[in-house]
């Protein structure tokens, strides 16, 4: 029926003279007949102008954010106790500014063309190459509305493998500031050169996917390709890892008519700014937190240096150094490590333990459900923070016990989620078939039933590791978490809470670290609640 | 297919600058470069260290308060090639357990001689039998026992062996460093000048008045202090910083220490006092305006029975008899006092010499308005005015001066004989925890039903009442009203802040209006606030490295591994950390006795050392 509608605006925009060239429209190009994605597809630029170009919005968020930037480098720039002017901060604010000029420049272009033409012209586009450079200062934000905007017709496969070379390149630019250090880890050299090659063909990736990858239609050869980005995933970048597995099975399911709810779900994501944006720097600290096994030495982190204790900023020591003489730079990049696993590994326990006990308690119902749902309703009554301080005091203060303490007061509300959704699902016909075939319970529930109930538990989890994020660094903060010197962002910012007034960047930079991180996992969360929502369909 | 072209060209661009950024990461500096050459200089110095024999575990029990030392000292022995195992625990008795567990290698100690005599420094911690003693070596005894009999022109070398055989040689602790004593006051409220800072003694809170003099009867001083949970506030039942300067303010003593741990009577229990010829004898003439005050309806109101010569004989003889009461603590620092009698007889202190020459009766008569004209037996009967006096003699086991720094401990606090006995009738041997209330427990001050406040204060003020929040204080109006001595504000609010942050937070905030034991870090907080100062004096403070002296722990068993952790110690980057605020240790004695011993880092030794501990091991 939608399609139907969807086709008369069409019509309407044409005969109105607004949309005069289909092949101009800055749309995902129509998808074959058949599939449902053009329904999606094609609300995004004809439904009227600016509102709903993916361009003009990503453009709009760019430049503010952008302009923010600037006046925080600005802001730095002067040595207010002197009165001093900083150079060098002062030369990149002067980037900065000049890239958010253009950046607003394009917005107020595309605003222009879309109000007069409908569409955004090629001139237009082509200011995107030049913000493209943005990308040297270090401006993912108008970095990723360039990519955005030079591309007029984009697939999911072109949006992923332009974020895996942002993610591998901004890796790269994170590593090569150890440059200015003293000395490097023995590994670095190497560690650079493979990061290097790996961005020198995820280029290439890049540019034949733009070229050859359309709208339901891959070429077969793509699959070396695709088996070649998943190898690379070895650095870390899960975007090489997504994209070649969304090409494999693209590739896979191509001679089938049907198009997979899946890709739908991905296309609806990868138009999301700010829930790529989210993906991007989540994927960013886990390819970071892998290459720096390699390019980062961790004594600069852990190791005291009384030569360069509480040392301001510089090149040597991006961030400063701490009370003891260690890099904050360094240690805010271990730290990643640890607040990701521990995040992670305490958001898939109860996941799995949650969402195991959530099915069987919703499938067999009755008095299975009351016993396995009340044992869990005495768990959930504890308020979780206060059981997970309770268990670490009980059996001391380290990684895994950090871990259990986090999961364990999380996987009621996993076993809720599940049940509801098993619940409904078990009341659907292919389960009642499933049954009739003559399956067993637990093949019913775990073949059929819970795969039709992952989506609220997939966002949930990305919704609650942000939580878990805080909980990790609320818990080192209090001294419960792990051991001091050890870095973590919790204890990184415990450590500079108390130079908050001599040595603010102490607190500053973990603080910043830890509110991006659980940011991004709500962004994403976001994202994947209105990708996987079925009623979008 | 233009645009793959521009695509192409680009690539070939950025791959030829990949190039150009590889050729600089050949040149970069690595790790293992620059290990190499300064290993060379250093003459296999700290780099060196990386050996390739199994690093040693050592485990480090440590409060988190003690954070900072703990990172340092980890440091440090890592880079020695230990592989450091960190025990940290929230507080004190935490860590109490733990150590008394001997879940440790090491344990990171401190110790303040609030005695002011080094004699207290060593006894209680390393003689056989000490109060906080794990260690039983003869050699020490012999060494402490020698030097309490000695001046202090002669125990200086005393001193020094002892240092020798207890760190350098054994190495049961190693010193890391001496503290400084720091206090922030609040200028704009208080008078800067009565708040003293002391080497050894405890705050003293009588003397302290508010800038506005009229305050002094209306206002509440407010004060801070980081553990809520009192040890006891019977004297003799606690000695850590819980209850020092509590009962340091509460109970009035023989003796005092001046700022500069001199011998004084100035506002204590004695107008003078006299050391009899042979260091044996000590004579002390007591003052007669001083009641022992009692609560009453969360008032301080005067009992009417005064603090005489019978109360000071109650209270030493209990202090140096371990079985006086239960969980005694402090028995060891009076062990010295053998006797303690009322004179009664003025021809009694004619016919004795006193060390610095003289009579002992004119050296107690020195600058009294009255001079002796009768000695009562009867504390009511005395009256100075006119003369009549109460004398107490007190004899030790053996000649030893320092026995008067022991006497103007906090444990030698004089309690009310009457009171005390009253309240004490439980039977040392059977008591029972749950069911005997002893004088002191702070359970009988605490706020709700076991609330029963049985206290008799001899010294300025009384504890009237306790929460979790804060101690309320109240002037005892029997104590030497009239004098210069006399309490100067009438109510003292001691609030419970357990983090050095929060707390120095409440003094810039004027929560609170004097903050004792700024630390280190924040010294420049404090002097870049217009409105506080800053007091800072040397401090008989000295932390350091217990080391686990029992069979069950290879550092119990082998002093080769024990010197190696002592000679991983680098007191310098400790000073370094602390921005020179810290002073070097060689032991506890340190900041009292100028032994000349200092500990400097060796790596070159730990590997020695280490290597000989592999051996016998």
């Amino acid at each position: 029926m939608e399609i139907e509608i969807e086709a008369e605006i069409e019509t309407e925009n044409i005969e109105k003279g607004v949309v005069r060239d289909m092949s101009e429209l800055s749309v995902t190009e129509p998808a074959k007949p058949g599939s449902s994605a053009s329904a999606s597809g094609l609300d995004a630029g004809i439904g009227g102008g600016r509102r709903s170009s993916s361009e003009y919005a990503q453009a709009g968020f760019a430049w503010v954010a952008s302009l923010l930037l600037t006046l925080i480098l600005l802001a730095n720039a002067f040595d207010y106790s002197s009165g001093a002017v900083k150079t060098g901060t002062l030369t990149v604010a002067a980037a900065y500014a000049f890239f958010t000029l253009v950046q607003i420049v394009i917005t107020l272009l595309i605003r222009r063309d879309l109000a007069q033409v409908g569409y955004i012209r090629g001139g237009t586009r082509t200011l995107g190459w030049l913000q493209l450079l943005s990308l040297a200062t270090g401006n993912v934000f108008a970095a990723a509305a360039a990519f955005q905007l030079i591309k007029k017709v984009k697939t999911p496969e072109y949006v992923f493998a332009a974020y895996m070379l942002l993610t591998q390149i901004s890796v790269i630019a994170v590593s090569a500031l150890n440059l200015f250090k003293p000395y490097v880890a023995d590994t670095f050299p190497l560690g650079m050169l493979i990061l290097l090659v790996v961005a020198g063909f995820q280029l290439a990736a890049l540019i034949l996917i733009a070229v050859f990858v359309k709208r339901g239609a891959i070429p077969r050869w793509m699959n070396v390709l695709a088996l070649a980005l998943v190898v690379t995933t070895a650095t870390g970048n899960l975007f090489a890892l997504l994209l070649g597995i969304v090409l494999l099975a693209k590739i896979r399911s191509q001679q089938s008519p049907a198009s997979p709810r899946w890709e739908d779900a991905i296309d609806r994501l990868s138009r999301g700014t700010t829930s790529m944006l989210g993906m991007f720097f989540i994927f960013f600290l886990f390819s970071l937190s892998i290459c720096s096994l390699f390019t980062f030495d961790y004594g600069m982190a852990v190791e005291n240096n009384y030569g360069a204790i509480l040392q301001p900023p510089s090149l040597a020591y991006p961030l400063g150094t701490d009370n003891f003489g260690r890099d904050l730079f360094s240690r805010i990049v271990f730290g990643a490590r640890i607040s990701l696993i521990v995040g992670a590994i305490s958001t898939l326990i109860p996941f799995v333990v949650g969402g195991v006990l959530g099915a069987i308690s919703g499938y067999y119902g009755r008095r299975t459900d009351n016993i396995i749902m009340r044992a869990l309703d005495i768990l959930y009554s504890i308020p979780g923070i206060l059981l997970a301080i309770a268990i670490i005091a009980a059996f001391g203060a380290n990684t895994v016990n950090l871990i259990l303490a986090l999961s364990v007061g999380a996987i009621p509300t996993y076993a809720r989620t599940m049940r509801a959704n098993v619940l409904m699902v078990s009341t659907y016909e292919f389960v009642d078939a499933a049954r009739a075939f003559g399956s067993g319970s637990l093949s019913i529930i775990f073949k059929h039933i819970v795969p039709n109930s992952m989506a609220p538990m997939i966002v949930k989890a990305t919704l609650t590791i942000g939580t878990a994020v805080i909980s990790t660094s609320s818990l080192s903060y209090l001294g419960l978490g792990v051991e001091p010197h050890i870095p973590e962002w919790g204890n990184i910012l415990k450590l500079g809470s108390a130079y908050l007034e001599t040595n603010s960047y102490l607190a500053v930079y973990p603080g910043l670290a830890i509110i991006a991180l659980v940011l991004s996992f709500n962004f994403l969360g976001d994202g994947l609640r209105d990708a996987l929502d079925p009623k979008l369909d | 297919m233009r645009q793959s072209y521009s695509f192409t060209k680009t690539l070939t661009v950025l791959l030829l600058s990949l190039l150009l950024v590889l050729a600089g990461c050949s040149s970069v500096k690595t790790k293992s470069d620059s290990a190499a050459p300064a290993a060379a200089t250093e003459g296999g110095d700290s780099a060196a260290s990386t050996s390739n024999a199994a690093p040693v575990d050592i485990e480090l029990l440590a409060m988190t308060s003690g954070e900072s030392d703990v990172n340092i000292i980890r440091d440090q022995l890592t880079k020695n090639g230990f592989n450091v195992k960190l025990n940290l625990q929230p507080d004190y008795g935490s860590f109490k357990a733990q150590e008394d567990a001997g879940n440790y290698d090491v344990a990171l100690s401190s110790w303040t001689t609030v005695t002011g005599n080094p004699d207290y420094a060593v006894r209680s911690l390393f003689k056989t039998g000490g109060d906080y003693s794990t260690l039983s070596d003869p050699e020490i005894d012999k060494l402490i026992d020698k030097a309490a009999e000695e001046s202090p022109e002669d125990y200086a070398a005393t001193y020094k062996e002892l240092e020798q055989k207890l760190v350098f040689d054994n190495a049961y602790i190693a010193p890391l460093y001496i503290s400084y004593k720091s206090q922030a006051i609040n200028k704009d409220i208080l008078n800067p000048e009565s708040v003293r800072l002391s080497k050894s003694r405890a705050l003293a809170w009588e003397d302290i008045e508010f800038k506005d003099a009229a305050k002094n009867s209306t206002q509440p001083l407010v004060l801070t202090q980081s553990a809520s949970t009192l040890t006891s506030l019977d004297p003799i039942k606690g000695n850590d910083g819980s209850i020092n300067t509590i009962n340091t303010n509460m109970y009035v003593r023989l003796i005092n220490l001046t700022d500069d741990d001199k011998i004084t009577s100035d506002g204590s229990l004695s107008r003078n006092f006299s050391i009899a010829e042979g260091n044996s004898d000590y004579y002390f003439i007591l003052r007669d305006d001083i009641d022992f005050a009692k609560v009453e309806n969360g008032k301080a109101v005067d009992t009417g029975e005064r603090v005489g010569a019978d109360d000071v004989i109650f209270a030493l003889d209990r202090a140096k008899n371990k079985d006086s009461v239960p969980d005694h603590r402090t028995y060891s620092l009076h062990e010295h006092i053998k006797t303690v009698e009322a004179v009664t007889d003025p021809a009694a202190l004619d016919s004795v010499k006193a060390a610095g020459g003289g009579t002992v009766r004119a050296a107690l008569e020195a600058g009294l308005d009255a001079p002796i004209s009768e000695l009562v037996s009867d504390k009511k009967q005395a009256d100075n005015k006119a003369g009549k006096y109460q004398v107490v003699k007190l004899t030790t086991t053996e000649p030893f001066p320092q026995v008067l720094n022991y006497l103007a401990h906090q444990s030698a606090g004089i309690v009310s004989k009457k009171q005390v006995e009253s309240i004490n009738t439980y039977d040392v041997a059977k008591f029972d925890v749950t069911k005997d209330i002893p004088y002191g427990d702070q359970n009988t001050v605490t706020e709700g039903a076991a609330y029963n406040n049985t206290l008799y204060a001899s010294g300025p003020y009384i504890l009237t009442t306790k929460n979790d929040y804060e101690a309320k204080f109240v002037k005892n109006p029997a104590y030497m009203p009239g004098t210069e001595n006399e309490p100067k504000i009438s109510n003292i609010n001691v609030r419970f802040i357990a983090d050095a942050d929060s707390a120095l937070a409440a003094l810039r905030s004027g929560e609170i209006y004097s903050y004792y034991g700024v630390p280190e870090t924040k010294y420049s907080v404090v002097e870049g606030d217009s409105k506080l100062q800053l007091q800072k004096i040397e401090s008989n403070g000295v932390s350091y490295l217990l080391f686990n002296t029992s069979d069950k722990r290879p550092v119990g068993k082998s002093a080769d591994l024990r010197k190696a952790v002592l000679y991983s110690i680098n007191q310098d980057e400790i000073l370094k950390f602390y921005e020179g605020n810290k002073i070097k240790a060689a032991s506890t004695v340190s900041p009292l006795v100028d032994t000349g011993n200092v500990l400097t880092a060796d790596p070159a030794k730990v590997k020695e050392f280490l290597a000989a501990y592999q051996v016998s091991k």
